[in-house]
């Protein structure tokens, strides 16, 4: 918050948190709402099972004065108690399965929402948004949603017990009662209290382990640095200063728990030496039973675990509410890019040659305030290839984001085939371009899968036509498992020119019109660009291509250079008229050219 | 609670083991005995208060109430409001005694097993992956925190709450005591069961967790690509198989305690039926009194709860016990590359002489090196080539003794390295790896994991040493600017000056460099190459070198093939014997030509 916020502000701040926090109350009520029938047989069960819990002590009662104080029949008041066991029992189990299976339900149908949600919003939000956030919202905050409903039906049957135990020890002796019950609600406070202040320490110490965890970690992959400088020392005195301070958060922890934990266990115990002390008299006066003594004191503990857990909710509950809070900001959240209202179709004449595109004055930057492109004005015809050139940050990327719709331009246009992208459903745009992005990223999966991502539903024989254009099948074929190894972080590490490949498979396995190639050889060991560019080369003709160089040898792939410098095109041409009349051209092929001479390896690799 | 631990069959520790485990837990706890056994005291009395309260009770109704006296009644209720304030005050202590011991603990274990990482040698990290040492220091010693927190006290409390409550029962009356124990095998053999069931399921739903947790990621990482081709369906109904895979394991393990709930409630309440009836029929005959009756129909709950709650903490035990053996067997892995007891200080300069190593690594039989002799001058600069995996590496790692050669002698200065001070040995010879990797925290800080004792002024002098001032004095915070994590606030170039100042700062006189294959900004390319110049200016250089610039510059070359010196000599010579070298210079070039 900043000092110089005016009051309007505030107000207008507070109005959104409140607005916010209602709307996270309504996605709860919604969440719960289809799950209704099922809470609610978990409340009619938590209920009986109260009711039932409630009396057994009743009928320990009557056993007590009729059947061993007046030396009554036992065997009956036995078999009833053991009966009553058998219901409270099964109740009892019944009603913590459906409160864990609801609240675990509620749980994995909010984070599929939350899922889809996020992978709908578009590209702008993505740029911005961090991905540990977002997983957090996905995991430690519906954890907090499902501990707060897992308590709703248990919650329910602890108030209706509260109540029964109250009235039945009210009816017994109501003086008694007051005197048992007087230490109770401090029990709901001290639970409350307890679970607010332990909260922000547990936090806490997480956050120094994480610390911690920071501190190892980089003390073994840099390993070599520790080693090579004998740096273990000051590493170790790193690790000392976290370790110190998890031991004193930990120890804050202990005293709060100290502070609160011993004192809700006694307070009972008081109100259970006030029965005794006082309810002994009643009985020597003989306003009491001796029976009614004990049923005082079997009541008071079923008064104790309810009152902590209601207690306990309370907090649960301001956690819920604001992990709700800031699920409802993402899901509030709306995509910037969406589908037309009223989308038009692209052509699609057999006897045409199709992926014709054009840029008709377009303005955009990501930072509106900041321009990337300015009155941007570009046709290619359909099968026409193109390398787009610039120096780091010119904006050659963004050509082809725009194209795909990842953004859209502040003012201007962009066609394929003669139709505003604008006015086409966003999948019918997307599935007639292929792109390999500069930094492949595949999937943790099969190579079959990472490369009929683009068509799941493709035959083998159209995979084995796209990996072999992409100049992929030979080495696919030599991996432990051929189509079917698993690739990706957790799978057989690939070279990179090996990812590459798969990448242009998986970009021209749906005959796309239109080829993006964000320059495939940068992230490559130079030795191998070459046959990079080859299975380049074999993709890209006869389709539209834009080429977005980062190095000197992909230029030459393509037909017409355009060169992008200070926001806009600089010129439009072949490779070598650039290079023979434009200086500015020259100086920035030569910075690629310079910082990639530096990097050839004299090692074959 | 009701499912702590989690432990694969794998992990879980055999008798002998887990005695030994215990051994070497109070060995290392010794230094806070103390606390130990005030964690003890307390325990000690606060169970006898709580244990003393039924008895209490049946004083009061039976001496008190029943005999109409009420003398005895008050003398009960000042007693049980004393052993109230007993409970509660032992209590306090107890918290903060057990959780003082059980953190001090993990401190202790903490520090101990990092000091043991540290000391290992390099071939200690070939052998144990990153991850997985870091989830020793984190989540295996986390894991035993919960045991800290809760599970000792419960552990200790509970078992002797059983033991006193079987005892005061034993007093209070034998006949009874059989009675409230009928119930007890069935409850422990459904609370081993239980337990084994719900480790289980717990496993699974952990597993599930993880990958729920990965393929979330995943989409939220490949967002790009599942846009562009606009498979976001897809995406999502994958995803949702993993998370509805995941409900089912929480399912099932809720579905695992619902029974065994369910039958926690019932015994306790049959208990109560049986000293009812049982217990009734006693007191008709006269056996014992309708007190005592009473009093065990109060104390079933401490005869109970502590058998549920021991059973509880067996998962928790067998887990932190498996975690304990792994750390243990970090603690007894001894490094292979230690200070000999007899060392001396390496002299300021000499000639670097590698004498018939040969080496090969933990992890495959075949020799890394074999038999290799070769002598630096000072002041000569030595570049290293050949394919990778030929051994280059290697060698430079052996001549800075980041590993033992398994025979032959690396000598600096006609000192074996090996009985050289570690010391003295990281400031002869410095080995600056190929990426700059920087620690969280200042430009400063990343300087002084070269020498933690450097002043401010001796770190300038490094930096300008090898020309940076300029560019570091650009940042707002000049030195003192925070690298951020890995150092991700600056470029690679950037870092890898930090790396170059760090030795500029050692200022040794042999420095071992491992040559950058990736890509460097442009920008700070240029000043990279220009710092690594004024660096190696005057100093005995060995080069790992994958650039051709930097192997025209070197006074000699070393190709390094098939775990041996293949070829040596200069530039010129080398490409005369039109042999390994010639070939790796015309790889270069084609592979230049083809731009």
């Amino acid at each position: 918050m900043s000092v110089s916020e005016t009051d309007s502000e505030v107000s207008a701040r507070l109005e959104l948190e409140q607005t916010q926090r209602s709307e996270g109350w309504k996605l709860l009520r919604g969440l719960l709402r289809d799950q209704r029938r099922n809470l609610l047989i978990g409340g009619i069960i938590g209920i009986t099972w109260a009711s039932f819990k409630v009396a057994i002590p009743q009928v320990t009662k009557f056993a007590i004065n009729n059947g061993i104080e007046k030396d009554g029949p036992l065997l009956g008041w036995a078999v009833t108690i053991a009966c009553l066991g058998v219901v409270t029992g099964v109740l009892s189990g019944l009603r913590r399965y459906v409160a864990f299976r609801e609240s675990r339900w509620a749980e994995t149908l909010l984070r599929e929402k939350l899922f889809s949600h996020v992978l709908g919003l578009d590209i702008g939000y993505h740029d911005k948004a961090q991905t540990g956030q977002l997983m957090s919202r996905a995991s430690s905050d519906l954890m907090q949603i499902q501990a707060f409903i897992v308590m709703i039906p248990i919650t329910l049957s602890n108030v209706i017990q509260i109540f029964a135990v109250a009235t039945i020890l009210f009816i017994t002796d109501p003086v008694l009662a007051i005197v048992a019950m007087l230490p109770l609600p401090f029990v709901n406070i001290s639970a409350r209290r307890f679970s607010n202040r332990i909260h922000p320490i547990s936090v806490a110490v997480q956050a120094e382990q994480a610390q911690l965890a920071n501190v190892v970690e980089e003390s073994v992959s840099g390993v070599r640095v520790v080693k090579g400088f004998g740096a273990e020392q000051v590493q170790f005195d790193k690790l000392e200063k976290e370790a110190n301070d998890i031991f004193g958060e930990a120890m804050k922890a202990a005293k709060i728990r100290s502070n609160f934990l011993p004192a809700i266990d006694v307070l009972p115990a008081l109100g259970a030496v006030g029965v005794l002390g006082v309810g002994g008299h009643r009985v020597l006066s003989g306003q009491l039973s001796i029976g009614d003594l004990v049923a005082f004191n079997v009541y008071l503990t079923l008064l104790v675990w309810p009152l902590r857990n209601i207690g306990m909710i309370v907090a649960l509950g301001q956690r819920a509410a604001a992990a709700l809070v800031r699920i409802q900001e993402v899901l509030s959240t709306s995509s910037e890019i969406n589908d037309p209202a009223v989308a038009k179709t692209l052509p699609s004449a057999a006897n045409l040659q199709l992926g014709a595109i054009k840029f008709d004055h377009v303005q955009f930057g990501y930072d509106p305030a900041l321009v990337v492109l300015k009155n941007f004005n570009l046709e290619i015809a359909a099968g026409e290839s193109i390398a787009i050139v610039g120096a780091t940050g010119s904006g050659k990327s963004t050509v082809a984001r725009l194209l795909l719709r990842f953004y859209d331009t502040n003012s201007g246009h962009v066609f394929l085939d003669g139709i505003d992208i604008r006015k086409l459903r966003l999948a019918e745009l997307r599935q007639q371009i292929g792109v390999v992005f500069e930094d492949t990223i595949l999937f943790n999966d099969t190579v079959t899968n990472n490369i009929s991502f683009a068509k799941p539903n493709a035959d083998h024989a159209d995979l084995e036509r796209a990996a072999k254009l992409a100049g992929a099948h030979d080495f696919i074929l030599q991996l432990p498992n051929g189509y079917d190894t698993v690739i990706g972080e957790r799978g057989f590490s690939l070279s990179g020119g090996q990812r590459q490949r798969i990448a242009i498979a998986r970009a021209i396995i749906s005959d796309p019109r239109v080829l993006v190639l964000d320059d495939a050889t940068s992230a490559v060991d130079p030795s191998k660009e070459g046959e990079i560019r080859d299975a380049m080369r074999t993709v890209m003709s006869g389709r539209t291509t834009i080429v977005i160089a980062h190095r000197p040898g992909t230029i030459a792939l393509a037909e017409r250079v355009v060169f992008i410098d200070e926001s806009s095109i600089a010129a439009i041409g072949k490779h070598d008229e650039l290079v023979a009349t434009n200086d500015r051209y020259r100086e920035v092929l030569a910075s690629m050219e310079q910082s990639k001479s530096q990097q050839t390896p004299v090692s074959a690799k | 609670m009701w499912h702590a631990g989690g432990v694969s069959d794998e992990d879980r520790l055999s008798r002998a083991q887990a005695r030994t485990i215990i051994g070497r837990v109070f060995k290392m706890a010794a230094p806070f005995r103390k606390t130990i056994y005030l964690s003890f005291a307390c325990v000690i009395v606060s169970t006898a208060t709580t244990l003393s309260a039924p008895i209490i009770v049946r004083h009061g109704i039976d001496a008190g109430i029943r005999a109409k006296n009420s003398g005895e009644l008050n003398k009960s209720v000042v007693l049980y409001l004393i052993v109230v304030s007993f409970t509660y005050i032992f209590g306090r202590l107890l918290f903060v005694f057990v959780n003082r011991t059980g953190e001090s603990f993990l401190r202790v274990l903490r520090l101990a097993v990092f000091r043991q990482m540290q000391r290992q040698s390099m071939a200690f990290y070939d052998r144990n992956k990153a991850g997985v040492l870091v989830a020793r220091m984190t989540a295996d010693i986390e894991s035993m925190s919960e045991l800290v927190q809760f599970g000792l006290l419960q552990f200790l409390s509970a078992g002797l709450m059983l033991t006193f409550a079987i005892v005061v029962l034993l007093v209070l009356s034998w006949q009874l005591t059989i009675i409230a124990l009928i119930v007890m095998p069935i409850l422990i053999l459904a609370s081993i069961k239980f337990q084994r069931d719900s480790n289980k399921a717990y496993l699974v739903v952990r597993e599930r967790v993880g990958a729920n947790l990965s393929a979330l990621q995943e989409g939220i990482t490949t967002v790009r690509v599942i846009q562009a081709y606009a498979q976001e369906q897809e995406a999502i109904r994958k995803f949702k198989i993993s998370n509805r895979s995941l409900f089912a394991a929480h399912e099932k393990s809720v579905r695992v305690s619902t029974w065994y709930f369910a039958l926690i409630e019932f015994s306790g309440v049959l208990a109560s039926g049986l000293m009812i009836g049982i217990g009734g029929w006693f007191v008709h005959r006269g056996t014992v009194t309708l007190g005592t009756v009473v009093a065990f129909v109060l104390l079933l709950s401490s005869l109970f709860d502590p058998v549920q709650q021991l059973s509880q903490l067996y998962n928790t035990v067998q887990s932190a016990g498996a975690a304990l053996n792994k750390l243990f067997s970090i603690l007894d892995s001894k490094p292979e590359v230690d200070e000999h007891p007899a060392a001396i200080d390496l002299p300021e300069t000499g000639e670097l002489k590698v004498t018939g190593i040969s080496f090969a690594y933990a992890a495959s039989p075949a020799p890394a090196l074999e038999e290799v002799s070769i002598s630096v001058g000072v002041g000569e600069k030595l570049a290293l080539v050949g394919p990778t995996g030929a051994g280059k590496s290697t060698l430079a790692k052996l001549m800075a003794r980041l590993y033992d050669p398994q025979t032959g002698m690396v000598e600096f200065g006609g000192v074996n390295l090996k009985m050289a001070t570690m010391g003295s040995l990281r400031n002869r010879i410095v080995v600056v790896p190929q990426e700059g990797f920087l620690f969280n925290g200042t430009i400063r800080d990343n300087l002084r994991i070269a020498r933690a004792d450097a002043t401010d002024a001796e770190i300038e002098s490094a930096i300008a040493a090898i020309g940076a001032t300029e560019h570091f004095a650009q940042f707002a915070d000049g030195l003192d600017t925070q690298v951020r994590e890995r150092g991700s606030r600056l470029s690679a170039g950037e870092r890898q000056l930090v790396a170059l100042a760090r030795a500029a700062l050692v200022d040794p006189a042999v420095l071992i460099l491992d040559e950058a294959t990736s890509n460097l900004d442009p920008g700070t390319e240029a000043e990279v190459e220009h710092a690594l110049e004024r660096l190696m200016n005057g100093r005995t250089v060995i080069v790992v070198a994958h650039r051709l610039s930097t192997v025209q510059r070197a006074d000699k070359i070393a190709v390094i093939a098939g775990a041996q010196i293949a070829e040596l000599g200069t530039h010129t010579e080398l490409l005369a014997l039109n042999g390994h070298y010639a070939q790796l210079a015309n790889a270069w070039a084609l592979s230049h030509s083809t731009n």
